[in-house]
């Protein structure tokens, strides 16, 4: 890409495929060219299982992306899901040698390695090791320590890692195009990036992105990662429940799914019946709707309450000022939100990526969120990037002169 | 025997000495037995069954039973359960001859292998057709064992359950947890063994103490019945001053219970503490208090307690307990209401009636069972007119008695496909008969070929309302 300003996120999800072109404002907004995307095959609950097929759908996608928004695409930001990513908190600590008390930038870099020096299993990989405060000498929530003087800096780290060659894989699909691949990135947690401000995360909120394959989860608390995961139950599961449980096609189900479907129980006539027109292949067939909500509702109150249980390990939940916000294909089901705000006893909103504009279209559909989320995050990268290594040098001239 | 306190002995409780033969098949099993002699086991015959002669000559079992001389040579089966059902079928006289004169069979297995997959559920069969009842303890390999074995596993407890009356399964994934991390794997796979030792001489014990207030094979079956086999078994023994707390807590600990979060979900529990002479009431009140807490208030407790000498100044409790569907409990609940009078579920009298029955008539009972079935769950008077004929009856003609309870269940299961042409060939003699089923197939649609996400012992592929039994339509 001839601007640098571009950034493209490409998410390879169960049910499509979705391409976002980015470009990086001067202002520091991010302004979305085009969208394209693909039904996805050969993916489930978030993971690659028919490699062609897959690389196919892909391909299809990007040349949408590039026909939309007229540029060439060459590397791109790939999210990462599926049920083999886990998470947890660690403590990484450095000691400053005897003959320097001032922090560096390698002592950042060290405590973030000693943070890291967990026991994973030997099949995982890292993905990210999100910071949530530095402490210098005991003090708490500092947020950047380079230049401050100290004897010891320690640094919570929030670190998630997956199975290395699940990770590989969607790596792969990519650069087979050929594409490069600048990140690979926690779905749940490109989602946060445009669904949540700075403010929410500060007051505490969660993230749940229920996607066609999995449902990835991410608490912010103190403005700081807390806790991540992803599930693989999602859309997917709700529209296989309904075409076992009605005994109607898989096509059929999904198109009932989205059009009629809701999780709230007792929200309709008793006996009310919904018509499914008979087509070639398919003899029509009335549908009793509390039938159908019900098994729409028995599986997400499922996931629901698992997401809770997983969540209440930690005592996070109790402390969200902000709320629930759900995002995803799947929240635009109806009713969904007053679900998981019975469940949760937590206020739940339903929300799509907030920290951008461009094609209206696309940024207030909740199922862009995850691509529109990488982006921002390759924004958020590349800001931070440059100005770092500027700030490196102003340091020492200013550490120079004190 | 047991030395008993001459107040609360009585006499016909201790002429009800109970045969039982402890069997192992397979290497897994063999382990499992040896743990358990070497712990100590009285009143009981040890019987191991593998086609490894080596393991079987190292084996501190009484009485050996070499398979498939000719199938496997001496050897083991290789993994296969093909070889391992060959073997047995070669071996069948023997299995019988050392299955003979039992009347209750605790049968240890780790399925996943070739003996263990493959020879158990056949002498689970023969044990059933020898007319004992049948309680079969599982192992399923560690999930890193590889997906083959466990789907050999998988398969082999189907079966097994078919002709067990009930079973037993222990993950051994669970069993991890029950080692710190840093153990070594010796001591991980000596924990599992523990565990199930311990698991089935709590329950020998069980069924053979004369206690103060006795658990029988009802109540047994009553606890251990459920289709999603999901057994929770909990044993904890103290001798501390704080004992029925600390009892119940060790109990709760075993990796089988889950912390006791599971209870909660639970229809039955079954409780039997034991505790030497010096145990009083206040201490059982205690330990049931705090017990309450973890279940649910519509839990039925079925519970036991027995004072034995041999115990001194420890406490014990056993819990034993298995996650079933609603729909089942319903059923359950309301059989044993029909005959509280005497105060002995069918289950038991099935059990008892089981050798002189000379056959079953498999059409009457379901034409009768059927309007039974569809009225329970909706009008209670209609229950109550379904029934009189049931509990009216029982002392008179028990087999009529047994029979509805074992069709009616039958019926259920015939609802799931494919289970039907299962039915076990009947032989001369005792026909062995299924009953209880631990399992259905498992539907999972479109997920069918992919990885299956299984989160808290369940498989969140298999629609929600399946899984949690309630009816759509």
């Amino acid at each position: 890409m001839a601007n640098n300003n571009l950034m493209v996120g490409l998410e390879i999800g169960t049910s499509k495929i979705c391409v976002v072109v980015g470009e990086s404002r001067p202002d520091g907004t991010l302004k979305i060219l085009g969208v394209g995307q693909a039904p996805s095959r050969g993916v489930r609950k978030g993971e690659i299982v028919d490699f062609e097929t897959a690389m196919k759908c892909v391909h299809e996608a990007v040349v949408d992306a590039e026909q939309k928004s007229d540029v060439m695409i060459k590397s791109v930001y790939v999210a990462i899901a599926g049920s083999h990513l886990q998470s947890f908190n660690n403590r990484g600590c450095v000691m400053l040698p005897e003959d320097r008390d001032e922090i560096d930038e390698q002592d950042v870099e060290d405590v973030k390695t000693n943070a890291r020096e967990v026991s994973i299993p030997a099949q995982n990989a890292f993905l990210h090791s999100v910071i949530q405060h530095y402490q210098v000498d005991g003090q708490q929530g500092v947020l950047n320590p380079v230049g401050m003087l100290a004897e010891k800096l320690e640094a919570d780290f929030h670190i998630i890692h997956g199975v290395r060659t699940r990770i590989q894989n969607s790596i792969r699909c990519v650069k087979e195009l050929p594409l490069d691949v600048e990140d690979v990135v926690f779905s749940g947690l490109a989602s946060a990036q445009v669904v949540l401000t700075q403010h929410e995360k500060d007051l505490g909120a969660l993230v749940i992105d229920i996607g066609g394959g999995t449902t990835d989860y991410v608490l912010y608390s103190e403005g700081a990662v807390r806790q991540s995961g992803c599930v693989a139950v999602g859309g997917d599961h709700i529209t296989n429940d309904i075409s076992m449980g009605l005994r109607i096609p898989m096509a059929r189900a999904e198109k009932l799914k989205s059009e009629e479907g809701s999780c709230v129980l007792g929200n309709c006539l008793p006996g009310e019946m919904i018509l499914l027109k008979d087509d070639s292949g398919f003899a029509g067939k009335e549908i009793d709707r509390e039938t159908l909500n019900t098994i729409i509702h028995l599986r997400l109150r499922e996931a629901f309450e698992l997401l809770k249980r997983r969540l209440e390990e930690e005592p996070y939940l109790g402390y969200l000022g902000a709320g629930i916000f759900i995002t995803g294909g799947c929240s635009l089901l109806s009713g969904i939100d007053h679900l998981a705000a019975e469940i949760f006893e937590i206020p739940a909103n339903l929300t799509h990526a907030q920290a951008a504009w461009g094609v209206t279209s696309a940024v207030q559909n909740p199922q862009f969120s995850t691509a529109i989320g990488l982006v921002k995050f390759a924004q958020v990268m590349h800001t931070d990037r440059p100005p770092r290594g500027f700030s490196r040098i102003f340091g020492k001239l200013f550490s120079g002169k004190r | 025997m047991i030395q008993l306190n001459k107040n609360y002995s009585l006499p016909e409780r201790l002429a009800e000495f109970i045969p039982i033969k402890i069997v192992s098949v397979g290497g897994a099993g063999l382990n499992a037995l040896d743990r358990l002699v070497l712990d100590g086991l009285e009143r009981a015959d040890v019987v191991a069954i593998n086609t490894d002669v080596h393991s079987l000559t190292s084996s501190v079992a009484t009485r050996k039973v070499q398979l498939g001389r000719s199938v496997s040579r001496g050897l083991g089966a290789g993994g296969d359960p093909d070889v391992g059902y060959q073997a047995a079928l070669e071996s069948a006289d023997e299995i019988r001859e050392a299955l003979a004169d039992a009347s209750v069979i605790f049968m240890c297995a780790g399925l996943g292998g070739g003996t263990g997959s493959g020879a158990a559920p056949y002498i689970a069969q023969a044990a059933r057709e020898a007319g004992a009842l049948v309680i079969a303890f599982a192992t399923l390999p560690f999930g890193f064992e590889g997906k083959r074995r466990n789907v050999q596993a998988r398969e082999a407890l189907v079966r097994l359950s078919e002709f067990a009356h009930a079973v037993v399964c222990f993950e051994n994934d669970r069993m991890g947890d029950l080692s710190p991390p840093q153990a070594g794997i010796h001591q991980a796979f000596a924990m599992a063994d523990i565990t199930i030792s311990q698991s089935v001489r709590s329950i020998v014990n069980l069924i053979q103490q004369p206690g103060l207030i006795r658990i029988g094979f009802d109540d047994l079956l009553v606890a251990l019945r459920t289709r999603s086999s999901r057994c929770l078994f909990g044993y904890g023994e103290s001798d501390s001053d704080n004992r029925a707390h600390d009892v119940l807590t060790q109990a709760l600990k075993n990796p089988l219970m889950d912390r006791g979060r599971m209870l909660a979900d639970a229809t039955h529990v079954l409780v039997q503490v034991a505790g030497g002479p010096d145990m009083t009431l206040s201490e059982v009140e205690i330990l049931m208090q705090e017990l309450g807490r973890h279940v649910s208030d519509q839990t039925q407790i079925l519970f036991g307690a027995a004072v034995d000498a041999r115990l001194g100044d420890r406490l014990s409790v056993t819990i034993i307990s298995s996650l079933s569907a609603e729909e089942e409990a319903d059923l359950l609940q309301t059989l044993p209401e029909a005959n509280n009078a005497s105060a002995v579920s069918p289950v038991r009298e099935q059990y008892e009636v089981a050798a002189p029955e000379p056959e079953i008539q498999p059409e009457e009972p379901a034409v009768e069972v059927q309007p039974l079935e569809e009225t329970i769950p909706f009008e209670e008077p209609v229950v109550a007119e379904a029934e009189p004929p049931v509990s009216s009856e029982p002392p008179v003609i028990p087999t009529r008695n047994g029979e509805p309870e074992h069709a009616t269940i039958a019926q259920q299961e015939k609802s799931v496909p494919s289970k039907g042409e299962k039915e076990p060939v009947e032989k001369s003699g005792t026909p062995a008969k299924q009953e209880v089923l631990q399992f259905e197939p498992v539907t999972r649609g479109r997920f069918e070929k992919s990885e299956p996400t299984i989160i808290e012992g369940e498989d969140l592929d298999v629609p929600t309302y399946l899984r949690k039994r309630i009816k759509v339509k």
